[in-house]
């Protein structure tokens, strides 16, 4: 089966006061359709800048990275954004929702970028909060919510636009065991047959990497698939 | 929700914060449309539309020179004048004033009807004060200013007023009032009066005509200063208008340091709004990336902000501009100035370079911090603390 996601020979190296660091070293790895990718690794390992790669908000210095027939790492910086609007869908470690906007809003905001209705824009985002649970706080402010609800309405946020890869950067690690088995739940839903998103998490919670169909280790910027 | 919707509620954010910054900037262009006003006020002076009928004849060595009163009749003879009369700025001022803020004019009484074809009195005073050479006509602005109420003026009055320019004393008696001119504060007198006193002083100190129509009024000027050509009193010729405007020259210093002022305000307003944005976007740097993450193009970014400025601006320029021109349109600033602005008019064009400028300043804040977020990558802002 084609993989969605396609890396190979990723590197990625910083420059900082004159020293070069390298946090990816010729990487590759395929991600298929419908996977629940963890990625684990210590602190520095490169697992964030992979993940920052393949969602496209950060570029390689070597190698490619291809998610379905995009080669990511050719797009402009336009047509990055254009691509990660209708391809990728965010989930942070701090929820990262504006403030100022309720939870409908917080939602709505990936759809004023599309040419739809407010109707269809009403729809989908009523869809997604319902998928997350959360259609009774679709007019609270995040901080009228506790933080396992703001962080299934980033999730919310991340599939109202139906892309195809939801990547989720420690999305429970500022969520009680409780708060983060519910927001498991529902990236495992999201990648199971039915709905069939591709989800790639990086995580340091071995429990949390359960979750996922499979789990790779990053350390010093290289694969250790287990 | 609606990008217009959207971008309010950012600015909204920070309620005090936007009060005090569109405040500030209200303020700024509260006192820029003001400086506007004094500026044009002292520079241009209000003029009605008989002003442009009207023509100044002065001594061409100086303003403070005379000239004689048999002039009078060859002016007269100018084809095209129609109303001739001396006029005498008698600079009266009460005994012991430093100096009277009421204009004290002597002239023909006979001719001032004609002359100020807008001056609106009591037919039987102004026959009274034809009669008696010993009296004066006050404008109702004066009559009623605090000054005469405080001497407890009123018609029928005496007053002596001492000059400030020539070697006499008056003694006046208010006949009556007038109004309906561009400056109603003027008390005018007698020149034959003010002739005697004097001692059969045979001088004056300017002409003041009226001409038939404004095409005949450079004809008219010319004539007049060709009929005195090389006598001992040559004279200028000049429209009513123009020679106010010689007198602005005397505000130079007063207008620079106005400029300046004006100058330093729209900085100061440039200062206050950079400042806002400035920290508005520092405080949203993070939100900005999740922005870019989400799939928000640099140009739209870029617009969000600018909008955020422009908007903040725009408001300071309605409720500053809009605020000075309420304030000015219907308060009595003729008043409140205690007389020394006759008029206090903010015109379109004030308003619309002081939303122009505003504009322009809220755009250009903004421009700085624009950049910054419209370059900066998803990564170093998802990096920055909240």
């Amino acid at each position: 089966m084609t993989p969605i996601v396609a890396i190979r020979d990723l590197s990625k190296v910083y420059e900082r006061g004159g020293t070069s660091v390298a946090a990816l070293d010729h990487v590759s790895l395929d991600i298929a359709q419908g996977e629940f990718l963890s990625l684990m690794g210590p602190s520095g390992s490169g697992k964030s800048t992979l993940l920052h790669i393949i969602a496209g908000i950060d570029r390689p210095t070597g190698g490619t990275c291809r998610v379905g027939k995009v080669t990511v790492t050719e797009l402009t910086e336009s047509e990055l954004a254009d691509w990660r609007n209708q391809n990728v869908g965010f989930v942070f470690q701090s929820f990262n929702l504006l403030p100022v906007l309720s939870a409908y809003e917080n939602v709505e905001l990936p759809l004023l970028l599309m040419n739809l209705s407010g109707t269809k824009r009403r729809q989908l985002v009523n869809t997604a909060l319902e998928l997350v649970g959360l259609s009774d706080r679709a007019h609270h402010l995040p901080k009228q919510m506790s933080g396992g609800q703001e962080q299934r309405v980033a999730i919310a946020r991340a599939i109202v636009t139906d892309p195809s890869l939801i990547v989720a950067d420690e999305p429970t690690g500022n969520l009680d065991s409780h708060s983060a088995d519910e927001v498991l739940q529902i990236l495992q839903t999201l990648s199971s047959k039915e709905i069939g998103k591709t989800v790639i998490m990086v995580t340091h919670d071995p429990r949390a990497a359960g979750y996922g169909s499979r789990t790779v280790h990053l350390e010093k910027g290289r694969l250790k698939e287990e | 929700m609606t990008t217009a919707g959207f971008i309010i509620k950012n600015a909204l954010r920070n309620k005090r914060r936007l009060f005090l910054s569109v405040l500030s900037a209200a303020a700024s262009l509260f006192l820029l449309v003001t400086l506007m006003v004094v500026l044009r006020e002292l520079t241009k002076p209000p003029a009605d539309g008989d002003s442009s009928l009207r023509v100044c004849v002065r001594n061409k060595v100086s303003l403070a020179a005379t000239l004689p009163q048999r002039q009078r009749a060859e002016i007269e003879k100018v084809p095209g004048v129609v109303v001739c009369s001396p006029f005498v700025w008698f600079g009266g001022k009460f005994k012991e004033d430093e100096q009277m803020i009421f204009g004290t004019i002597a002239c023909d009484p006979e001719k001032l009807p004609g002359l100020l074809q807008e001056i609106k009195y009591d037919p039987e005073e102004y026959a009274a004060f034809l009669k008696d050479r010993t009296t004066c006509l006050v404008g109702a602005d004066a009559l009623a200013s605090e000054k005469f109420k405080q001497l407890g003026l009123k018609v029928g009055s005496k007053f002596t007023v001492m000059s400030g320019i020539y070697p006499c004393s008056l003694e006046l008696k208010i006949i009556g009032t007038y109004r309906g001119t561009i400056d109603d504060r003027n008390i005018f007198f007698h020149h034959k009066y003010l002739d005697e006193a004097l001692g059969d002083w045979g001088l004056t100190g300017m002409w003041w005509i009226r001409v038939d129509s404004a095409q005949s009024m450079g004809a008219v000027n010319t004539a007049i200063e060709a009929a005195f050509a090389n006598s001992a009193n040559e004279v200028r010729a000049e429209s009513e208008r123009a020679f106010q405007m010689s007198f602005v020259s005397m505000w130079g210093g007063i207008k620079d340091l106005i400029g300046g002022i004006s100058i330093l305000v729209i900085f100061t307003l440039f200062l206050v709004t950079a400042s806002t944005m400035s920290m508005a976007i520092r405080e949203r740097f993070r939100e900005l990336g999740i922005l870019k993450a989400l799939g928000y193009q640099r140009r739209e970014l870029f617009a969000f902000i600018l909008a955020e400025s422009f908007g903040l601006s725009a408001l300071g320029a309605i409720i500053g501009a809009g605020g000075a021109w309420a304030l000015y349109t219907f308060a009595d600033m003729k008043k409140a100035s205690s007389g020394f602005f006759v008029s206090f008019q903010v015109t379109p064009e004030m308003l619309g370079l002081a939303a122009l400028i505003a504009c322009v300043l809220g755009v250009l804040s903004s421009l700085a911090p624009a950049i910054a977020v419209s370059r900066m990558s998803v990564v170093q802002a998802l990096k920055t603390l909240d």
